[in-house]
């Protein structure tokens, strides 16, 4: 038995109701207990932020698109050097850091479980060795099903078993988490030289509409029982007055889940410009947020931008595409067949540019009009908004009005006329960083049942301790402690050890990756269906039985099994 | 300040040794100067014999001088603002790296990258230089961006990529593919080369010799007769890249 006990922990557990209690965590064999075993080593919290460790529910770190994004900035490669030392491996990158440098990284600013925002399917092997190397933190994948073109039939059908059966056979086989559709239907339109301007227009070849996916999808996620809801992407990604399509895309959603949201919306903050053209774009946050408040079961992410140099990845083939027309910088464009695609170009978002000052403004706003914390996760969509590393200064501007006002002094003077940021008086508390950053992740991913986002007996032993007094500082003057304070832990804690102290990693670490099966009935069954079977032959340039992801893939997998109401 | 840097017969005298600290700013006050040899660190004294003659109170004031098995040493004078490095043979990469003032002599051959990412300054080279001299690193979108970079000998492959800045001369024959992606500055081949400047957007290429597999996307704007160097010159004026709506000016020796 090893055990590990934290004494004076100063505590905000929102998942257990803890709201900033001074008391003692007891762990034993990597799992919050009662009391500690006898000869439990002891730390010393001394009073400082205690928090369940960080859960990221949209990141981009590993898998085929984030690899691709490395060898084509070999620039950015070379920025964000760190020489081997101790058990820590040399890391590079900056916006697209190598495996360990994101594991690092995310491991000293307290983040133990990061879900990667979107895996190809076809291409599931290489996000699985890339999770393998990512050491210091649990690993999800959200599956791209937003242009499979068995879904798309039985969207067309109208069969949501059919659709739903798809997906627990493609989230078994590349031992996906949860289902992610970005830009549904666009991609594979664009891919016939369309582009869908609603999400009422028709993908040709298909006849579905991006609605009819989303509603579809959302239905089946719930048959297949699975922890998370569907994570979308919405159609018209950074697009003047694309606000009217996120609303449209919340009115389709029904509440079909007591225990969490029904949709889960990503990076709305490239969701929610006004305007028609990139002069007069707006934002719409306000639109946006009061939707959120009247809807419990749409929750949402950031994606806040913060202003410097990154590199833009997604799905997103048609966006990216018109990102590159704008830039004329360097572009990737993929496809993968029967399923999706993805694009890649490098981009600098400036103070300069009224656009990405209005961008950056919307992101703050989302999370600041929205007023359950539950419902505005943070995120940056990382690296799209910004690299991950920038968190901690997000949330100093969450919590500190002055600190917004310092920058409002420092970006275009024209902002102010297109966005509502610099009237806005709230800044967040501690209790709202806690669930923003962890004990939401944890709910909206459904993966409390595992013991993820909480600290109570029974809980895995993940913890960050933050070298930040609650009681002592003032957010809203003293910000720039809280930015420090939230980029290097004291102790960050996995599954009941030590793995990373005052920013540094002390413990080489191995992960899990969690991933789900939902469990059909054999009518359901996709590996045994005739007509599944003869185009998966047919179409696929793999065969059927070298599709699925073997299990030496997953070293450490975890399953989280559902059974179907199918 | 006259420092001569003579190296020392190693045992593996193939191992590169990486020098961005030979710089003459870094010597004005003796620092403690280290450089690697291969992955090990090792003091400047371990691998040259070193001897100062004479006062210097100023970078301006210093001149390096080094001799020896010098072909292997890499990133020569990177960063360098002031003074006088003299190579008396061939030097190693990256000589010149990020250069912003002062003046690089090499009497013999450079390797690849010379006077990378450049910014000002003065580089001329007796021998030939390796490929991509004057160029952008890899993944960068801007080369060298002022000064000179003289080269008497060849230079090889994508001499002056990225070029946005400053004067680069070769003398002798260029390599496949000079100036491409040049957008600014000037780019002059005294001999021949192949395939010059593609995609280039802006900047002024002179080919003295003749160009091979001349790309198709450069439109003919009629001759021009220059004087370059105290000669008349009558020169094909070509601007392009058109394939990227590219304003360069493209002149080849008729
Ligand atoms: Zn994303």
């Amino acid at each position: 038995m090893s055990g590990l006990l934290i004494k004076n922990a100063f505590v905000i557990d929102p998942i257990s109701g803890v709201k900033g209690e001074i008391m003692d965590i007891a762990i034993c064999d990597g799992k919050i207990v009662e009391e500690a075993p006898r000869d439990a080593e002891i730390i010393d919290a001394k009073g400082h932020l205690t928090l369940p460790g960080g859960i990221d529910s949209h990141s981009h770190v590993c898998g085929t698109k984030v690899n691709f994004g490395r060898y084509m900035s070999p620039e950015d490669m070379r920025a964000g050097r760190t020489a081997r030392k101790g058990v820590m491996h040399v890391t590079s990158g900056y916006s697209v850091p190598t495996t360990f440098g994101n594991s690092y990284r995310y491991s000293t600013m307290g983040y133990t479980t990061v879900l990667e925002g979107a895996m190809a399917p076809l291409e599931a092997r290489h996000t699985h060795e890339e999770f393998t190397a990512t050491p210091h933190q649990d690993m999800l994948a959200n599956t791209l099903f937003d242009g499979n073109w068995s879904v798309m039939e039985a969207v067309r059908e109208k069969d949501v078993k059919r659709a739903a059966a798809v997906v627990a056979w493609t989230l078994s086989a590349v031992k996906g988490f949860a289902i992610k559709l970005t830009n549904p239907g666009g991609t594979e339109a664009w891919g016939w030289g369309r582009d869908m301007s609603t999400i009422h227009d028709v993908v040709p070849n298909f006849e579905v509409t991006p609605a009819e996916i989303i509603g579809t999808m959302i239905r089946a996620n719930e048959l297949l029982n699975l922890p998370h809801s569907v994570h979308l992407h919405c159609n018209n990604l950074g697009v003047p007055g694309n606000y009217r399509t996120t609303l449209d895309t919340i009115s389709l959603v029904p509440d079909l889940n007591k225990d969490r949201q029904s949709l889960y919306l990503t990076h709305v903050q490239f969701h929610s410009y006004g305007g028609t053209t990139w002069r007069d774009i707006c934002s719409k946050s306000e639109d946006i947020t009061r939707t959120i408040n009247s809807t419990p079961h749409v929750v949402m992410d950031m994606g806040q931008i913060m202003f410097g140099r990154t590199t833009t990845m997604t799905a997103d083939g048609p966006m990216e595409f018109k990102l590159y027309m704008l830039h004329h910088n360097k572009w990737s464009n993929h496809d993968v067949e029967l399923e999706t695609g993805s694009g890649i170009i490098p981009v600098y978002y400036s103070r300069k540019s009224l656009v990405n000052c209005v961008m950056w403004a919307i992101g703050l706003e989302l999370a600041l009009l929205t007023k359950n914390p539950w419902q505005c996760l943070l995120s940056t969509d990382s690296p799209n908004g910004a690299p991950f590393i920038k968190y901690p200064e997000i949330i100093g501007l969450l919590m500190s009005r002055r600190f917004r006002e310092n920058e409002r002094k420092m970006i275009d003077p024209r902002t102010e006329h297109f966005v509502p940021l610099f009237a806005i008086d709230r800044e967040l508390e501690w209790y709202d960083i806690a669930v923003m950053t962890r004990a939401g992740q944890a709910k909206a991913l459904g993966i409390t049942r595992i013991g993820k986002g909480y600290l109570t007996p029974g809980a895995e032993a993940d913890v960050a301790i933050y070298p930040i007094k609650p009681g002592e500082i003032d957010p809203s003057v003293e910000y720039q402690q809280v930015v420090a304070g939230f980029s290097r832990t004291l102790y960050t804690i996995k599954r009941g050890r030590v793995v990373a102290r005052d920013g540094e990693v002390v413990v080489e670490g191995a992960n899990s990756t969690i991933w789900s099966k939902s469990n059909v009935p054999a009518e359901y069954d996709m590996g045994s269906d005739p007509e599944f079977t003869r185009k998966f032959e047919q179409y696929y340039t793999v065969r059927m039985r070298n599709y699925p992801v073997q299990e030496v893939y997953l070293p450490r997998g975890k399953m989280i099994a559902s059974e179907a109401f199918l | 300040m006259r420092v001569i840097l003579k190296t020392r017969p190693r045992a593996k005298p193939k191992i590169p040794i990486e020098a961005e600290e030979i710089i003459p700013q870094n010597f004005l006050r003796k620092n403690d100067i280290r450089v690697y040899e291969g992955n090990k660190e090792r003091a400047l004294d371990d691998l040259f014999f070193v001897t100062y003659e004479g006062p210097a109170v100023s970078p301006d004031q210093v001149e390096i001088v080094l001799t020896g098995d010098t072909g292997v040493i890499k990133r020569v004078g990177e960063y360098m603002n002031a003074g006088r490095i003299i190579i008396e043979g061939d030097i190693g990469m990256h000589c010149g790296n990020f250069m912003s003032a002062g003046e690089i002599l090499i009497r013999g051959n450079a390797d690849a990258w010379l006077g990378r990412e450049m910014r000002g300054g003065h580089i001329l080279c007796e021998g030939n230089s390796g490929h991509y001299c004057a160029a952008g690193y890899r993944g960068e979108k801007r080369g060298m961006r002022g000064g000179i970079v003289e080269v008497r000998g060849n230079s090889g492959d994508f001499t002056a990529e990225y070029l946005s800045g400053g004067e680069v001369i070769i003398h002798g024959d260029c390599g496949d593919l000079p100036g491409v992606e040049m957008r600014g500055g000037t780019l002059v081949i005294g001999g021949d080369c192949s395939r010059p400047c593609g995609n280039m957007t802006g900047g002024t290429c002179m080919i003295f010799g003749e160009a091979h597999k001349f790309l198709p996307t450069f439109r003919k704007n009629g001759t021009d007769d220059i004087v370059y160097a105290g000669k008349h010159y009558l020169m094909n004026l070509f601007r392009g890249d058109v394939a990227n709506r590219g304003k360069g000016t493209l002149m080849v020796r008729q």
